[in-house]
Parts: C-alpha cells; structure tokens; sequence
C-alpha cells in the first residue's frame, strides 16, 4: 500500500508527515522464502542484538544497517529492501557473520537480495561496470601497474596466473556470462540508468 | 515358582478415550470402539470424553464387575503418566493392577497424523488390537518391596547440597554429605553481595556453613569424592575416596592416640610454606600456600595440603609441633557408604569465555569475568573490596557489562541457553560500582533483561534509576588501546539504530555458565541422564522436576539447570522431601517386570549372568545342579537375558514371550493365535 501523505506544499514538512505505519498489507511472504532459499541461512531465526551491525565496517561510515535488512527480509519488505540504495554498501567481509550469536549469515542474505534486486534491474551503475570489466578482462579489478611493480617486488609473475596471463580463455568466461545473461541484463540497466 | 499357564476365557474389556480433541479430533472413537467389538475375547467396548477422570476410572470398575473382566485395554495417552490410574482403577474393579494394558492412540498416533483422519482411525484399531491380544495373556503379578536402608548421600557442598543435607538431617535422616573441595560453600561463598536484598553473600551463608558442620545427623566429607556405585533404590553401596589431605582433624588425631592434638587453623604452618600458588577461590587473583585453607571462615577449619605443589621440605611439621596434625605421607582412603536414596547438586563452572576471541579475555587486562569481579569487589577478596583495573591499579571510573557473554549462542562455541542469573547479578554490579565509587558509571549492554523473579523487576528499576546507563545491543567486539589500556566496545544501539564505541576503564564479562567438571563422571556413576548440554536430567521437567530416571536419586541446584540461590534452595528442600519419602516408609515397591528362571528348563550355562547390564544373575546349587538366579531388586526387565537364553528358560514377567508373539501375531494376521 502506498504511504500516504496530507498534500503539503512543503516537500520536506510532506516527507516528514507521511504516514509511517507498516502494515502486514505491504508484507511479501515469499520474499523470505526466496531470500532464505537463495542465502541458504535463516534470517527467521534473527533476536535483533546489533552484533552485525556493531561489527560492520561499513555501518559506523554510512546509514547502512545489516541489522535493518535481516528484519526486513523477515517482515516481507520486499520493495524497501531491493530499493534501497544501503543495499550495495557491504563490504562482504564476513565481519557480521562470524560473530552472529544465531550463527545467522547477514552478509549472505545481503547477496541474496542484491541477487534478487538484480533480477529487477535494480543495481547501481557502477556494480555493473564490474560486470564489463569481468566480460572483457575475466576480472572484477583488472591488474594496474602498481600492482604489477609489487608483485615483481614480491618475486611473483607481474600478471597473475588468470585470464591476464591466458588471455585465450577469456572466451569461455565470456561463455558463461553470455549462458546466464549477465551481461546482456547488464547493459541493459546500464543503458536505461544513461537515458535518464 | 514360576506360573506360566495363562488364561483359559479371557474377557477383555476396551475403553477408547476422547482426549478432548487431543485422540478424537484426528481418530473416529466410535469407528474404533465398534473395530474392537469384533475382535477376539473382547466382551465391552466403549468409549468416553475422559477416560483417566473420575467417572471415566468408574467406568472401568463398573465394567470389570458387571462384565466379569480378566484384563482391561484404554486406548488413550503415554502410559507414563496414567498408567498407574488405570492400573487402580482396574484394581479397584477387583483385578489384579497388572490385567491392564495400554495403547497409546495419542502420542504415537493422532499427534503425529494430525491431519490424516482416515489413516489414523486405521492405526489406532491396529494399536487396539494389538494390547487386546497382549491383554488376553495377562497374569496376576505381585510388585516386589525391599527394605530401605535409614541414611541418605547428598554430593556437592553448594547451597544446594547444604540445604538438601540440612533438611535430611533435621527430618531425623542420617545424611552423608559429600564435597570435593576443602570447604563447603560452592560458589556462593564466592559471592559479596547477592541480589535483590543486596544481603552480604558470606553473612547469610556462614551461619548454614556452621550448621551443617555442627549437625549430629550430617557426616560431612570434604575432599572427597565418589568412587563407586552399585545398588538400587533403598541399598546403594557407595564408596568414597577421602583424597589425602596431608592433615589431621582433631577427632582423626585422637583416633591415633595424639592427645590435644589435629589442626586447629592456626595457620602457623602456612606462615612457613615456602611455595607459592595462585588461590582458586580468589579466581587466581590472590596467593596461596602449598598448605593452604580458602579463606577463614572454610568449614571445616583445617588446612589441606596440595601434594601437587608440595615439595615436602617438612617447615610446617615442624612449625605445627605438639599438634602433629601435619602427615605428609598420608594417603588416600576408601570409605564405604551404605545410603537409602541420594541427592546430586553438583553446581556449575563458568564457560571459558576467552573462547569467545572477539571480547577480548586474557588477551587485555581490563576484561574480567563476573566472578572476578565478585572477588574485587568483596571486603574479602584480594584488594580488600576495592575495586581495582588489573593493568595499572587505578580505579575505573566507567564499567562497562557484557550481558549474555557466550549464553543464547548458537555458533557452536557458546551455550544456546540463557544462563538465567546474569542479568540480575550485572544489575547488581552497577549498584555495587555507583555506591563504592564516586562518579562512576555503569554501561550494561543487554539484549533483554530477565528480571523475572519476586522483586527483581523492581531492582531493575532501581538501578535504572541510579543512573546505570543501558545500551540495548550485543557486543560485537572489544579493543584495547595499548597506550592506556582502556577499552572500546563495538557494539549497536539497537534503539537508536546508530554503532556505538564506548572508550571504558574496564569491562565485566557476564560469561555463561555450565555443568561442573565432575558432572559427566559423577551422573554416569549413578545411572543419571543429561540434556544435550549436560545439565542433569529430571524426571519430568513439569511434575517432578527433583526425581531422575534413576529411582532413588534426587537432583538439586544449578546441575540440573541455571537457577539463582532462592530457586537453588527451593529446589533443594523440594529434592530432600522426595528423598526423604523412600526412608521414612522405611520400604519401596518395585514394579514386578523382573526376570525369572524356568528351572526345570536351566542349563546352568551362565551365559545370562555376564549379559546382565545389571549384575541381576547368578548361578546357584539347587537340588545338585547349577541354576541361575535372579535378584529380583536389582533386575530392571531390559530382557537382555530373555532374549538371549538358548533354551529359553527365561521368564521375562509382563513382557512373556506368548505375550509378545500374540501382539506381532495381531499386528501381523490380524488377530487370530
Ligand atoms: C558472578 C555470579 C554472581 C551471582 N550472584 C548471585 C546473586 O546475587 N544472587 C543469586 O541468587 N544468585 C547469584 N548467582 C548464582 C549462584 O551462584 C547459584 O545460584 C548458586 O551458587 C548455586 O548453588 P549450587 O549449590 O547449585 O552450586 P555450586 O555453588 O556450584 O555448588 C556445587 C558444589 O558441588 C561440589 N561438587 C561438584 N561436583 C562434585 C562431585 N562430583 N563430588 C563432590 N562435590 C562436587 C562443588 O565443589 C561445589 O562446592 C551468581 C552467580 C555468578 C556466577
Ligand atoms: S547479529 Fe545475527 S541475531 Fe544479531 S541482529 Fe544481526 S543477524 Fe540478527
Ligand atoms: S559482511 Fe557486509 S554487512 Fe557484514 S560486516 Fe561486512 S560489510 Fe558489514
Ligand atoms: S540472564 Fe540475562 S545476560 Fe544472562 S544469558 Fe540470560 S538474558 Fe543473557
Ligand atoms: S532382564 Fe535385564 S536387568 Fe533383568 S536380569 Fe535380565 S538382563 Fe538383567
């Protein structure tokens, strides 16, 4: 159901005014289901101590809450969820789910969302771009000179023993992405998010 | 003798129970009570709301007269509860009690197929069918009584095991009372103040401390363990290790013709031991002697040498002088105990919460578990109550609480259950902080707090208002600041949805807590089961939450579960009661489901007697051969020896082998023998 609001002139006075209430109508119970399905964890399970939170490198540096995301999936909040631009502010760094006292996996049910936002074309441009750079250099962060100059000092390979090293198999990531469609749903995001 | 010919003309009676919705919301009583009309030997079927109410029981008696019964069948709930009234009730009709038997068409049948009607009305005629053909077979038995014998053992010397020992001894019971430490106490001793009175710990448990040691009726044995168990309700033999404590009490010196001599406490010798040990009762924090007592008001006042750490250069002998109560040769000593019924209160240990690597435990100084901070603050404990941070001496000023530190984990490497007396002593730990120290203030990170108890809530709200600051979140983890060695706990404020870094002096650790060292060994000794976590098991947590499984042997205190000391010594004069019931009745009835030996047909082979998980068998000279012989009062019918006698010279009683044959023959053909 639509928030509704009292048609004040004032757009910061109307933000603030909208009605706030959830209710069970705006819940999506399959939403759960799926994001436990593809998690493979058990959000359900979450008692809300913060410990994700409290543990994310991320949260003290933005308005982002893994905490907030774990009960959303269990309240249904689909459109909250996959909308919400917090969504892309993990890190992954696992941080949370080593110390989820439920031994719950916030981070995975992160990953599930952002996978179910993305089956809706909603993914920040700049996420896709690494899908590009994985389609055209087999890797989500190509290697740069410094990095080349480093592991020279390191007495390892200035390329890396992947794709930088054998590029011809480049064509079989690009097999796979192409299976998927990761790349064609890519560019189409990519495209709409530049008409506007 | 056994009798093994069985009924000429049964005459079954079938009662089929409504169980409210609980059977005939899944099951057609009627369909079944028809079914069972047309089964063999079956003369009265019928059916009622309540089978186990008054009228229901009358509806058995009525039927066994007017019926001329030989056995009777309710199909109904678990035997494990109404058994018995049926049995009466079968009794009361003028049958023997054991001419009944039960199907249970709830537990095992309409609970678990809740929603398929059709097949559960199938499942219970077959579970009927089966108890009418078993109860077609029935015989009379008589239940077996053994004489109990007047003394009772209560191991650990917490307040639990105190209080379960005082009640014994006061109801006129000889009771031994069995610790494994030097003192008795347990762990709330270790304690300053306790909550919610906020009474001194010791004041109030010095006086139940003194009792116990004074009591005629109470045998106190410290240092001491339980060796070995055998035996049954009513006769268990036990045998005690007394661990050489290297010192005489004054009785154990006269015995050995010193006059005025045996420790007094004096305490010379320990002025004089030259090693040095970290005190267990002070969590490490305050030395000890190789001679050593715990703190001074111990009972009973003697000291105890710790062999391990002794190197034997003989300063205190010759310290202690006439009083010659120091043997450093002494050696451990066996004790056996003959005892009607026990009582275990085995207490609890505190998780290793260093496990738990994200707080930081051992690894900086101003962490420090709960019960170390019992110890700091306590006028008794090694800073004589001053509070202190272990890295500098300084006194902190802001005191942060980690509630639920390893308790409602389900990682795997703490504990899944709330260890239920955390969060009212973290309460009190704030108090204790705000009234020693000026200005300080107390930062409790809580998920809940579980103040549950009588008045609890209103100490909640007392601390509350003294100032105490709540920050609703789990800590995630803490780090030090090596420069000052203060602490930042991570955590989120929940409420405010903001990550928090509180900069603190020091952080208590309210750690879980779980079964003491010697539970797993000392519950096996008795027979006694365990939860998953190895907490003692009840026998039912509901309706007899003090009994084991074990007859005869009673649990009290925190080794059955995390409970506070009035819930401790609640349950402890509950376990006593139960224990005392068997002794002053001076006999118990074992239920009659004990093996017996068919004589004529006894090979004497004695392969029975070594099978017996009960040492039950024996063989015996009987008319010039070998038979075997049952101890009916150790017997506890598993059938192991039934089942396994080559010429089936074994009688298992209820559970006969034409018994057991004719209810496969019913599930199986249906019926006909
Ligand atoms: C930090 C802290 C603060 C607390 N504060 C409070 C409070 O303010 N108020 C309150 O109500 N509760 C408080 N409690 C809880 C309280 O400590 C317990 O409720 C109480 O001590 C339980 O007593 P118990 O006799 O069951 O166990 P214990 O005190 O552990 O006693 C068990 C005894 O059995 C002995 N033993 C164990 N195994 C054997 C064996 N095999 N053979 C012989 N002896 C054996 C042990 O040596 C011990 O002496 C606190 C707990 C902690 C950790
Ligand atoms: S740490 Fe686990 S239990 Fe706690 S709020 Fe986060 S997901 Fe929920
Ligand atoms: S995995 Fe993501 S949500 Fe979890 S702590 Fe790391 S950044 Fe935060
Ligand atoms: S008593 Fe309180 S602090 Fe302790 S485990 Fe239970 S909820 Fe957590
Ligand atoms: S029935 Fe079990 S306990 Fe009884 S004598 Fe046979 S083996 Fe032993």
């Amino acid at each position: 159901m639509a928030k509704k609001s009292k048609g004040y002139k004032d757009t910061k006075l109307e933000e603030k005014l909208k009605d706030r209430y959830f209710r069970t109508s705006e819940s999506h119970p399959d939403f759960l289901e799926k994001v436990e399905e593809i998690s493979k964890t058990i959000p359900h399970m979450c008692y809300q101590c913060g410990t994700c939170t409290g543990s994310c490198p991320s949260a003290p540096r933005s308005s982002y809450r893994i905490r907030y995301f774990v009960r959303r999936a269990v309240l249904g909040l689909e459109e909250e969820q996959l909308t919400d631009p917090d969504l892309w502010l993990c890190t992954t760094c696992y941080s949370c789910t080593d110390r989820c006292p439920r031994d719950i996996a916030p981070t995975d049910v992160i990953m599930a969302c952002r996978n179910l936002a993305y089956q809706r074309g909603i993914v920040p441009v700049n996420f896709l771009k690494t899908v590009q750079a994985i389609y055209s250099s087999g890797h989500g962060v190509p290697n740069n000179d410094a990095n080349r100059a480093a592991r020279k000092r390191l007495g390892l390979t200035a390329d890396p023993p992947t794709t930088h090293m054998y590029p011809e198999y480049i064509k079989g990531i690009q097999k796979i992405l192409d299976h998927y469609k990761i790349k064609e749903q890519a560019d189409k995001i990519v495209a709409e998010a530049e008409k506007k | 003798m056994v009798d093994i010919t069985s009924e000429k003309n049964p005459r079954i009676g079938v009662f089929v129970c409504h169980c409210g919705t609980n059977i005939a919301g899944s099951i057609d009583v009627k369909d079944v009570v028809e079914y069972a009309k047309t089964l063999p030997n079956v003369v009265h079927a019928e059916d009622y709301q309540y089978v186990c109410s008054t009228p229901g029981q009358k509806k058995i008696e009525d039927a066994i007269k007017e019926k001329n019964l030989t056995g009777t069948v309710v199909a109904a709930c678990s035997p494990r509860l109404h058994e018995p009234t049926f049995r009466r009730a079968t009794q009361e009709g003028g049958l023997n009690p054991y001419r009944f038997e039960m199907a249970n068409i709830r537990e095992q049948n309409s609970w678990v197929h809740m929603h398929e009607k059709e097949e559960a009305t199938a499942k219970a005629k077959d579970a009927v069918r089966i108890a009418v053909a078993k109860a077609s077979l029935l015989q009379d038995l008589k239940p077996k009584f053994v004489d109990v014998e007047p003394a009772a053992l209560v191991v650990g010397a917490g307040v639990a095991g105190m209080q379960a020992a005082l009640d014994l001894a006061n109801a006129g019971i000889k009771t031994y009372l069995i610790e494994k430490n030097p003192t008795i106490g347990g762990r709330m001793s270790q304690l300053d103040k306790t909550f919610p009175t906020l009474d001194c710990s010791q004041c109030i448990l010095t006086p139940k401390m003194v009792e116990v040691g004074r009591n005629e009726n109470i045998e106190l044995m410290t240092y001491s363990e339980v060796e070995e168990v055998d035996g049954f309700i009513g006769n268990f033999s036990v045998k005690i290790r007394k661990k050489a404590r290297g010192v005489l009490t004054p009785d154990e010196a006269e015995a050995k013709g010193i006059v005025g001599g045996g420790c007094n406490g004096c305490g010379d010798c320990e002025a004089v031991c030259p090693v040095i040990k970290p005190n267990p009762f002070e969590m490490g924090m305050k030395p000890r002697k190789a001679i050593y007592i715990y703190h001074p008001q111990v009972v009973p006042l003697i000291y105890t040498v710790d062999f391990d750490s002794c190197i034997k250069c003989g300063l205190c002998q010759t310290a202690c002088g006439e009083k010659k109560a120091i043997d450093l040769e002494m050696q451990d000593e066996f004790v056996d105990l003959k005892v009607g019924t026990v009582v275990l209160a085995l207490g609890y240990d505190i998780f290793p919460v260093e496990k738990k690597t994200e707080w930081g435990y051992k690894q900086f100084d101003n962490v420090v578990t709960s019960l170390e901070f019992e110890r700091l603050i306590c006028a008794s404990g090694p800073t004589g109550g001053h509070l202190i941070r272990p890295s500098d001496g300084a006194t902190p000023k802001r005191i942060g609480f980690v509630l639920c530190a390893g308790s409602r984990d389900n990682t795997g490497i703490g504990k899944p259950y709330c260890s239920r007396f955390c969060c009212m002593y973290s309460l009190k730990h704030a108090h204790q902080i705000i009234e020693k120290i000026p200005g300080a203030v107390p930062y409790i990170f809580y998920m809940d707090i579980r103040s549950f108890g009588k008045m609890y809530e209103e100490f909640y709200y007392r601390i509350q208002d003294e100032g105490a600051k709540f920050i609703r979140g789990r800590v995630s983890n803490i780090l030090e600041d090596p420069a000052t060695k203060n602490l930042h706990v991570y955590a989120e404020d929940t409420l405010l949805g903001r990550p928090v870094d509180v900069e603190l002096d020091m952080v208590v650790l309210a750690a879980a807590v779980q079964p003491s060292a010697e539970t797993e060994k000392t519950r096996r000794l008795f027979g006694v089961s365990c939860s998953q976590d190895g907490w003692l098991l009840e026998a039912h947590p509901k309706l007899n939450p003090c009994g084991t499984t074990t007859a005869g042997v009673y649990v009290a205190g925190v080794c059955q579960g995390p409970k506070d000391i009035p819930d401790t010594v609640a349950q402890a004069e509950g376990a006593a009661s139960a224990a005392s019931i068997p002794i002053h009745l001076g006999k118990v009835e074992l239920e009659p489901y004990f093996a017996q030996c068919i004589e004529e047909k006894c090979a004497g082979c004695g392969m029975c007697v070594n099978l017996c998980p009960y040492q039950a068998l024996s063989l015996v000279e009987k008319d010039g051969r070998k038979v075997m012989q049952v101890t009916e009062a150790k017997c506890k019918g598993c059938g192991t020896c039934g089942a396994y006698c080559p010429g089936g010279a074994i009688w298992m009683q209820h559970f006969t082998t034409p018994q057991i044959i004719a209810q496969i023959d019913a599930f199986l053909v249906g019926g006909e023998q």
